[in-house]
């Protein structure tokens, strides 16, 4: 399915790159947690407009609703039930030597990232190739070349919902 | 059209946004934050290489839709650790758990 | 945008050639801003009507208009008038904004459906997973909206709707898959196409039963009315909104209501197909109302459901008959049964 844009894609590359990012260091900074929890809702939104761009709008719903729809709702649920006692805000402080370990993170970062835009920029492609990955393609793959996978994840799965009840039981 | 290099450096920096809350955060919730952000980070790598294989190919996109549905799972039962951890220590704040015991 | 005006006098036709294009009109007429808005407030009027006509009483007559049908827009007035009382140390900026978004959050999936073969704002590929991906956010909404007023009988109400609007989201989810394997396409415009002989409530008829209590249960309406339990909860998880906020809350939650019935329509009941007397829009309407009645209806006669057998219904036994729908369905495609409608 091709996405027509009447606006240049670049245009929305950088603005939804930008809320992603930004979104993202919000999540880490935010004063409260719930806020930081609404900040990592928006960041997932934004990679799910990548995904979107990238021409996987499958991928985008699901991110949607399995990311924001359920992760989240879980982390502001555990938010709420280790507050200390009702009423009391849990404001958190920085904590000692973050803005320098930001720093060298950032640098390294920076180091990294013009030094791979040098050296394998010019090698990788600058457009996508023609060609449309439809959403009906993926479900045959999934369930031809890939059906052991799909078996050990819902394995998985349960394995995981078990465990989460077992851990989270109160014992009376 | 947008580069496969830009996506690339979306990517890392989002990796380096993780790891700078893996690595100096002290709230166990910040830390999973921290976690899915690297995770998300990792997805959009495989779907920009997807998308830019030539010819184009759906395996990528099965790769993150096992890691969507892995990384939900282990923010499930992370955060069921992190409630049992508060119910030990009375805190999330990572530094206080260093025992092994209990 | 072809034809960007170059001189003043191309204005004026620019700007007709831009209204009576086929994106505008669907956009903001007709399946979009202006008709949403006018059916969620027609459904307020809709509800208190029928509600009252079946208690014996009249319901609203003296707005204005026949029947009282100006009644919308003076509860509108009367609301952005009142004072909005935001609580003790509530968080104001999520107060005030949540209730934006959840309006934001209801008109989204309206992109999607159609209302006949030519009025739909935009034909994903995946329309129906793009309608599920946008309802499964409400749940984080109503809790951040019902933390955020720093209140006991609304956070309690706040868990409960969150409680009960994810555990009826799956089998929701489940029961719309058989309509898939049916259509053979997620894209709501071929889903419709393919019930062109047949509706889908027919060979899907367990999936609709199930499908419909769940969309009864994401609506909050009763007998789920549990997170809105008047005598225990004053109004659940917005007690504490008021004034303009009610009004924005109250927009979005008709919105929903309109939205799971129009969703109905277009997966069970064949969607615009319909004798060709009345245009194609009409008929989807026409469907929705009676779906929207079947929901609206149960509020005047059944007793609410305690919260653990809300809990059980929607876990245990609804996901049971839900998948085995799925198998039913299943089945009843690979023996060819139903080739005689094209399935």
């Amino acid at each position: 399915m091709e996405i027509a844009l009447a606006v240049p894609p670049d245009a929305v590359f950088i603005v939804l790159t930008t809320i992603t990012l930004l979104a993202a260091i919000l999540a880490l900074q935010a004063k409260e947690l719930i806020y930081g929890a609404i900040a990592l809702g928006i960041s997932f939104i934004g990679i799910a407009g990548l995904f979107i761009l990238l021409d996987a709008p499958y991928l985008a719903m699901l991110q949607i609703a399995i990311y924001v729809g359920a992760v989240v709702v879980l982390i502001l649920f555990t938010i709420m039930l280790v507050r200390r006692e009702v009423g009391e805000e849990v404001v958190e402080r920085g904590e000692r030597g973050e803005g320098a370990a930001g720093l060298w993170i950032a640098g390294l970062l920076a180091v990294s990232i013009a030094g791979l835009a040098a050296l394998a920029g010019p090698n990788l492609a600058s457009t996508p190739p023609a060609g449309v990955l439809s959403v009906s393609e993926l479900g045959p793959v999934l369930v031809t070349d890939y059906p052991v996978p799909l078996v050990i994840l819902a394995l998985l799965l349960s394995a995981a919902l078990l465990g989460a009840l077992m851990l989270a039981k109160v014992e009376r | 059209m947008v580069a496969l290099v830009s996506y690339i450096i979306v990517s890392a920096a989002l990796l380096g946004i993780g790891i700078y809350g893996l690595s100096v955060k002290r709230n166990a919730i910040r830390i999973l934050f921290a976690v899915e952000i690297i995770v998300n980070a990792a997805n959009i790598n495989f779907a920009a290489f997807t998308r830019y294989l030539n010819p184009p190919n759906v395996s990528g996109q099965v790769i993150v839709f096992y890691s969507i549905a892995a990384s939900a799972m282990e923010a499930a039962v992370g955060l069921a650790l992190i409630l049992v951890a508060f119910r030990v220590n009375s805190s999330i704040d990572v530094r206080k758990m260093d025992k092994l015991k209990g | 945008m072809v034809n960007v005006p170059t001189t003043p006098a191309d204005i004026l036709p620019f700007i007709i050639s831009i209204i009576t294009s086929h994106t505008f009109i669907t956009l903001v007429i007709f399946p979009g801003m202006i008709h949403l808005m006018l059916a969620s407030a027609f459904l307020t009027w809709y509800e208190r009507k029928l509600l009252a006509r079946i208690q014996l009483r009249i319901g609203p007559l003296y707005a204005g208009g026949p029947g009282g049908i100006l009644q919308p827009v003076a509860d509108g007035v009367k609301l952005i008038f009142k004072e909005v009382i935001i609580p003790y140390k509530a968080d104001r900026t999520l107060f005030t904004w949540i209730p934006l978004v959840l309006i934001f959050l209801g008109t989204l999936p309206f992109a999607v459906i159609p209302f006949g073969m030519n009025w739909v704002i935009a034909n994903l590929d995946v329309g129906l997973v793009f309608v599920f991906a946008t309802t499964s956010v409400f749940p984080s909404m109503i809790i951040i909206f019902a933390w955020a007023s720093n209140s006991k009988y609304p956070f309690i109400g706040g868990l409960r709707s969150l409680f009960q609007q994810v555990a009826y989201e799956i089998p929701m989810w489940i029961s719309a898959l058989s309509v898939v394997m049916l259509a053979g396409s997620l894209n709501l415009v071929d889903i419709v196409k393919a019930q062109s002989k047949i509706w889908f409530i027919i060979p899907a008829f367990l999936s609709f039963i199930v499908f419909f209590i769940c969309i009864m249960a994401e609506l909050e309406r009763l007998p789920f009315d549990l997170p809105e339990a008047e005598p225990e909860l004053v109004a659940g998880w917005y007690t504490e909104a008021s004034g303009a906020i009610f009004m924005a809350l109250f927009l979005a939650l008709y919105l929903k209501l309109y939205m799971m019935s129009t969703l109905t329509t277009v997966l069970f009941l064949g969607g615009w197909w319909g004798p060709s007397f009345l245009p194609q829009p009409v008929w989807t309407i026409i469907k929705t109302m009676a779906v929207a009645t079947a929901i609206i209806i149960p509020r005047a006669i059944y007793p609410r459901i305690r919260v653990d057998m809300l809990i059980k219904i929607g876990w245990t036994r609804l996901l049971i008959i839900a998948l085995a729908n799925v198998f039913i369905t299943l089945l009843v495609i690979n023996s060819g049964v139903l080739s005689a409608w094209g399935l």
